[in-house]
């Protein structure tokens, strides 16, 4: 019950249930995104790009058994690369056509900046629940990004966009179970013990 | 038994993170040559050559441009693991980003690809033209040269120097009033005069437009006039008076202003414009329609700014005032059976206007269409006042 609800539990199903839509938001977007790209860089959309270095993969195995704490950082630690490779997308871009297409260029930052709001919408939620929030990489200095060749940053960005779009949809299914409140007390499971 | 699938190239570089990225042995194939830049017309052989660590044969490998498979007549077996592409008479690149010319194992894996940069050299610029709005910024803007489609993602630069003991500088705000154009906001000089030219280039080459010399004053333009307002001319049925403020921004310099009007009704997207409004800043527009809404637009010429020789650049048109012209109170069209009721009704009618003109007009020089209106104006006024006295009796 609502009225029996700890504040924290309270602001925690609040925060999950905003990060829900900024997900939902997010996907729609890719999607868009995706399609502008596949069209301007002449790839078939079916192309088997199977996985791309540094690309995190949504895909995972036993995703009921997880914590929501594990839920929480495994996101965290996607969307944090996912903001350095768009970055580099986006720069690429850049070099490559100038303002030749603006329009994908500005789709590129707009769902950049989602993903960065997003990323920082996850730390809220770790620090909701007192977690420490893992540093971040680049504070150790990143290998520097590997020198490919045109066709391979583009199929590279093409890797990018078609997991970002799937972990968006993780996203909303991971915040969904951590918003579900416990069945023993009515309210929202501790993230280390929710299953 | 047929070798395994290879994996996908990506998949290979995650699998095999600790081989040096320089290597091109890492990789399943290699394509040579690699993002190529080509005239229209001309003609490539690439070769796609696979890693001795794979088991594959140059019979097992195909190539594809764009998506499309290529003819394996236009392909030769170079070795046992090699397999060249020829490529004849090559068409502009399809999007800016470069052609895919790609190489697939049997099963439609990529094993390699290479970009292909077909097209033309930049043209030089052409058609430069700059104003500057109250002599405070520079916007300029050009054509892309003749044939203009290079099919390569060709970079535009504005550069401008003054033009005895200047350096050059370069304009850093593109596309602000279209495709080819940039802005300089600020640190302009007046009274001397300005170089300026376009720089066009791509992988093909570098292309320079013809200097175009201006002076800053010579270029002006302004805002549309403000405080347009239109409203009516009494119970004028056919007109409407048009009333607006010079632009602000230019009043404190010396200048002349000439200003154009037009106008339009609401159902309709063509404009007129009346040209011939000089200096002043009112107007009456005559023969429209009765009870009709019009649409009216102003913008300002500005000339002769501190003795400047040039011919304005016209403002932008204010944005547009509507007002609506009274109804005519009579039966438009059709035919009046009392010719001659009409005819005496006229003959009072001028008889009325004469004994007016005779009272409120001095000499001939002021006897034109303007004293006609305001001969109707004073009648209608006088029409609605019997009138209004009528009804109040009644």
């Amino acid at each position: 019950m609502a009225a029996a609800d700890s504040p924290s539990a309270a602001l925690r199903r609040d925060l999950c249930s905003r990060g829900i839509r900024l997900a939902g938001k997010m996907r729609a977007d890719v999607v868009d995104l995706l399609d502008a790209y596949v069209e301007q860089q002449g790839l078939d959309a079916s192309a088997s790009v199977a996985a791309v270095e540094g690309v995190p993969l949504a895909a995972v195995e036993r995703w009921d058994e997880q914590t929501g704490t594990q839920r929480l950082l495994e996101n965290l630690a996607a969307y944090r690369a996912f903001r350095a490779l768009l970055a580099q997308m986006l720069e690429e871009q850049r070099e490559q056509l100038g303002e030749a297409d603006a329009g994908l260029g500005r789709a590129l930052a707009a769902v950049l900046l989602q993903v960065s709001a997003f990323a920082y919408h996850l730390e809220e939620l770790l620090r909701l629940e007192s977690r420490g929030i893992p540093g971040e990489e680049e504070e150790d200095g990143p290998p520097p990004p590997p020198r490919l060749s045109l066709f391979e940053q583009k199929l590279r960005g093409l890797g990018v966009l078609r997991e970002l779009a799937q972990w968006a949809v993780r996203s909303v299914r991971d915040l969904r179970q951590l918003a579900k409140p416990s069945p023993a007390t009515g309210a929202a499971p501790s993230l280390a013990e929710s299953p | 038994m047929p070798p395994p699938p290879l994996p996908m190239l990506p998949l290979l570089l995650l699998l095999c993170p600790l081989l040096p990225r320089a290597d091109p042995l890492s990789y399943p194939a290699v394509i040579s040559p690699q993002d190529p830049t080509l005239l229209i017309g001309s003609s490539l052989v690439a070769t796609c050559t696979v890693s001795p660590d794979f088991p594959l044969k140059a019979e097992d490998l195909y190539w594809t441009l764009n998506g499309r498979r290529l003819p394996a007549a236009s392909y030769a077996a170079l070795g046992p693991s090699t397999l060249s592409v020829a490529l004849a008479r090559l068409n502009g690149s399809r999007q800016q980003s470069g052609d895919n010319l790609v190489c697939h194992s049997r099963d439609g894996g990529i094993l390699a690809g290479s970009c292909l940069y077909v097209g033309l050299p930049p043209e030089k610029p052409v058609n430069i033209t700059c104003w500057s709005k109250n002599m405070k910024d520079l916007t300029c803007k050009w054509a892309p040269g003749t044939e203009g489609e290079t099919f390569l993602h060709t970079n535009y630069t504005l550069k401008y120097k003054r033009r005895w003991y200047g350096q050059d500088n370069t304009c850093q705000e593109y596309h602000t009033a279209g495709t080819y154009s940039c802005h300089i906001p600020k640190d302009l000089a007046l009274f001397t005069p300005y170089e300026i030219w376009v720089e066009a280039s791509n992988r093909l080459g570098v292309a320079v437009s013809d200097v175009v010399m201006l002076d800053i004053l010579d270029v002006v333009t302004t805002d549309p006039p403000s405080d347009v307002h239109v409203s009516r001319v009494g119970d004028l049925e056919d007109q409407l008076s048009v009333r607006w403020s010079s632009p602000p921004a230019l009043k404190d310099f010396l200048f002349q202003a000439k200003y154009q009007i037009q106008y339009r009704v609401e159902d309709s997207s063509e404009w007129k414009v009346v040209d011939d409004v000089g200096n002043q800043t009112s107007c009456r527009l005559a023969g429209l329609r009765p009870g009709t809404v019009y649409f009216v637009q102003v913008r300002c010429n500005p000339f002769s700014i501190y003795g400047s020789k040039k011919a304005g650049i016209w403002s932008d048109w204010s944005n547009p005032t509507a007002a609506s012209t009274p109804r005519s109170e009579r039966v438009a069209g059709g035919c009046d059976p009392k010719g001659g009721e009409q005819n005496t009704t006229l003959r009072r009618e001028l008889k009325q206007f004469f004994g007016w003109v005779k009272k409120h007009a001095y000499g001939c020089s002021n006897l034109g269409i303007k004293l006609y209106d305001q001969w109707r104006v004073w009648l209608q006024k006088s029409h609605k006042t019997r009138n209004q006295v009528g009804s109040s009796r009644r």
